[in-house]
C-alpha cells in the first residue's frame, strides 16, 4: 500500500520571494489496483506521481510505500515501483530494445546468459521480440512506449507509475496501451489528460492549483474536473471582458 | 525527433573472426591504435594503418555501407581540422593527423560492431572490479559507457533539428539559433536520462550499501 501522510512540496524559485508551492496538504492511502490522476497541465500531477517513485522528496510529511519512506529507503522503494514516462525516448537508454530490457536486468541477474533469457522472455510477453535488434529511433511511438513499459516490468516492481503514457500516442497505439494496461497485476497509478483513460480506474483524483480537490469513482471525478475546466475558462473570458 | 546516425557503429551480429575475438583483444586493439595515433608521424604509415582498420572492419561482415557512414558524419570536422592544419603545418601533416582521427573510429567501430552492448558492459564492469576495494562501483562504470553510447547519437540528432529548425526560421547564419538550443536540449537530457535511470533503480548503491544508509 502507498500511504502520503500531510504531504507538501515546495521549491524555491529565481526571482521569487517565497517558495512556490508544487503540492500542499496530499493525504491518502492508495490501495485500490488502478488509481488514475486528471488535472490541467501544471496542477501538480506529475510532481504527485514522482513523489511516489522518490523521484521528488516531499518539503514536509512522508511517503510510505509497503512501508518503506520514499526518504529513508530509496533502493526498497525504486525496487517496488516502477516509472513510466511521458515520452519513451528520455527512458529508453540503450540502442535496442533488447539491451535496454537487459539494462534493466544488470542489478538483479548477474548471469549473462540467464540474463538474455529473461530479456527474451520479458520482450516475447510484450510481442516485442521481432523488434528486439532494431534502433530504439526506427519504432513507432506506440513500440517505444511499449518497450519501455517492458523494461520497466522486467524487474517486476509491485506498483506502476505511468506519467501521462497515451499523450504522444496516436488512436490505435493508444488502445494496445489500454489493453495491455488492462492486462497487468501491478497496481496502477497513472496521471493522464485521456478522460476515457480515466474511465477505466478503480478511483481517480483531480489535482488543481497544488490540490487534491476530488477524490473518488471515476464518472464523478471526470465530471468535476469538467465542471473546473469550464469555470475556469469563465473566469478568464470575464476577466478578458473586464480588461 | 528524427532518427540519429551515430558516429560508432552499431552492434552487428555474426560469427566472422572478429566476432569470435576476445573481447580484451579487441580493447586492446583500440587502445593500441589510440595511442598509435600520437605515435605514427609519417601520414603514409597512417595511412597503411587506417586501410587495416578499413580491412578488418570489412571482414566483420559489418560492410561497406556501415563504414562509410561512420566516416561520412566526421567528414564535416575532419575536413575543418584537416585545411585549419593544411593551413598552418602543410599538407603531409594535416593528412596524418585527419588519418590518425579516423583510424581511432574504425577501431572502436570494429570494437562496437563486433561486440554486443551487453558484453561490452561486462567487460567494463570486470575492467572496473579491482577498483572495488576504493569503493568504486564497476556497475557505475559500465551504466557511464551505456548512457555515453547513448547521448552521442542524440546529440547529433538534436544538432540536426535545431538546425532545420534554424533554417525553417532564416536564421541558418545565426551561430546563436544553433548553439543555445543544442546546449539547453542537452541540458535537459541529461535530467531527463537521470530521472529516467534513478526511476529504474539504475547507477544507485549497491544493496547492502542502500540498506545500511536506510538504517542509519
Amino acid at each position: 500500500m502507498i500511504e502520503l501522510k500531510d504531504v507538501a512540496v515546495r521549491v524555491t524559485v529565481d526571482g521569487q520571494d517565497g517558495p512556490k508551492t508544487l503540492l500542499d496538504g496530499v493525504a491518502l492511502q492508495l490501495r485500490e489496483q488502478r488509481i488514475g490522476v486528471i488535472g490541467a497541465n501544471g496542477s501538480g500531477k506529475s510532481t504527485l506521481l514522482r513523489l511516489l517513485n522518490g523521484l521528488v522528496l516531499p518539503s514536509s510529511g512522508s511517503v510510505l510505500v509497503d512501508g518503506s519512506s520514499t526518504t529513508e529507503r530509496i533502493r526498497a522503494v525504486r525496487s517496488k515501483v516502477g516509472f513510466v514516462f511521458t515520452d519513451p525516448l528520455s527512458q529508453l537508454v540503450m540502442p535496442t530494445g533488447r539491451e535496454d530490457v537487459e539494462l534493466s536486468l544488470r542489478r538483479s541477474v548477474k548471469n549473462a546468459s540467464e540474463r538474455a533469457a529473461r530479456a527474451e522472455a520479458v520482450l516475447a510477453r510484450f510481442g516485442l521480440l521481432h523488434l528486439a535488434d532494431q534502433s530504439i529511433y526506427e519504432l513507432s511511438g506506440g513500440e517505444r512506449q511499449l518497450l519501455a513499459l517492458a523494461a520497466v516490468l522486467a524487474v517486476e516492481p509491485s506498483v506502476l507509475l505511468l506519467d501521462e503514457p497515451s499523450t504522444l500516442l496516436d488512436l490505435r497505439n493508444r488502445e494496445l496501451l489500454r489493453r495491455t494496461l488492462a492486462g497487468l497485476e501491478q497496481q496502477i497509478v497513472m496521471s493522464t489528460h485521456d478522460l476515457e483513460l480515466a474511465l477505466d480506474m478503480d478511483r481517480v483524483l483531480v489535482v488543481d492549483d497544488a490540490r487534491i480537490v476530488f477524490d473518488g469513482a471515476p464518472a464523478a471525478a471526470v465530471e468535476h474536473y469538467r465542471a473546473l475546466c469550464a469555470a475556469s475558462f469563465e473566469e478568464a473570458q470575464q476577466s478578458r471582458e473586464v480588461q | 525527433m528524427r532518427g540519429h546516425g551515430f558516429l560508432l557503429a552499431n552492434h552487428v551480429p555474426g560469427n566472422s573472426l572478429v566476432h569470435r575475438t576476445p573481447l580484451w583483444a579487441k580493447f586492446l586493439l583500440v587502445a593500441a591504435c589510440g595511442a598509435a595515433s600520437f605515435l605514427m608521424v609519417d601520414w603514409r604509415v597512417s595511412a597503411a594503418v587506417f586501410a587495416a582498420m578499413c580491412g578488418l572492419f570489412l571482414l566483420s561482415g559489418a560492410g561497406l555501407r556501415r563504414l562509410l557512414r561512420a566516416l561520412w558524419l566526421m567528414a564535416p570536422v575532419l575536413l575543418l581540422i584537416g585545411l585549419f592544419q593544411w593551413w598552418q603545418l602543410g599538407a603531409p601533416t594535416a593528412a596524418r593527423i585527419v588519418l590518425n582521427v579516423l583510424v581511432c573510429v574504425v577501431a572502436a567501430s570494429v570494437l562496437t560492431a563486433t561486440t554486443p552492448v551487453q558484453e561490452l558492459l561486462d567487460g567494463v564492469a570486470g575492467l572496473a572490479r579491482p577498483f572495488r576495494r576504493f569503493g568504486a562501483d564497476p556497475e557505475r562504470f559500465a551504466l557511464t559507457i551505456a548512457i555515453m553510447l547513448r547521448s552521442i547519437p542524440f546529440i547529433a540528432g538534436t544538432f540536426a533539428d535545431v538546425r532545420d529548425a534554424a533554417r525553417a526560421r532564416g536564421l541558418e547564419r545565426n551561430p546563436r539559433a544553433l548553439v543555445l538550443p543544442v546546449f539547453i536540449s542537452t541540458v535537459a537530457y541529461a535530467r531527463q536520462t537521470g530521472d529516467a535511470l534513478a526511476a529504474r533503480g539504475l547507477g544507485e548503491a549497491d544493496a547492502n550499501e542502500a540498506s545500511e544508509a536506510g538504517e542509519r
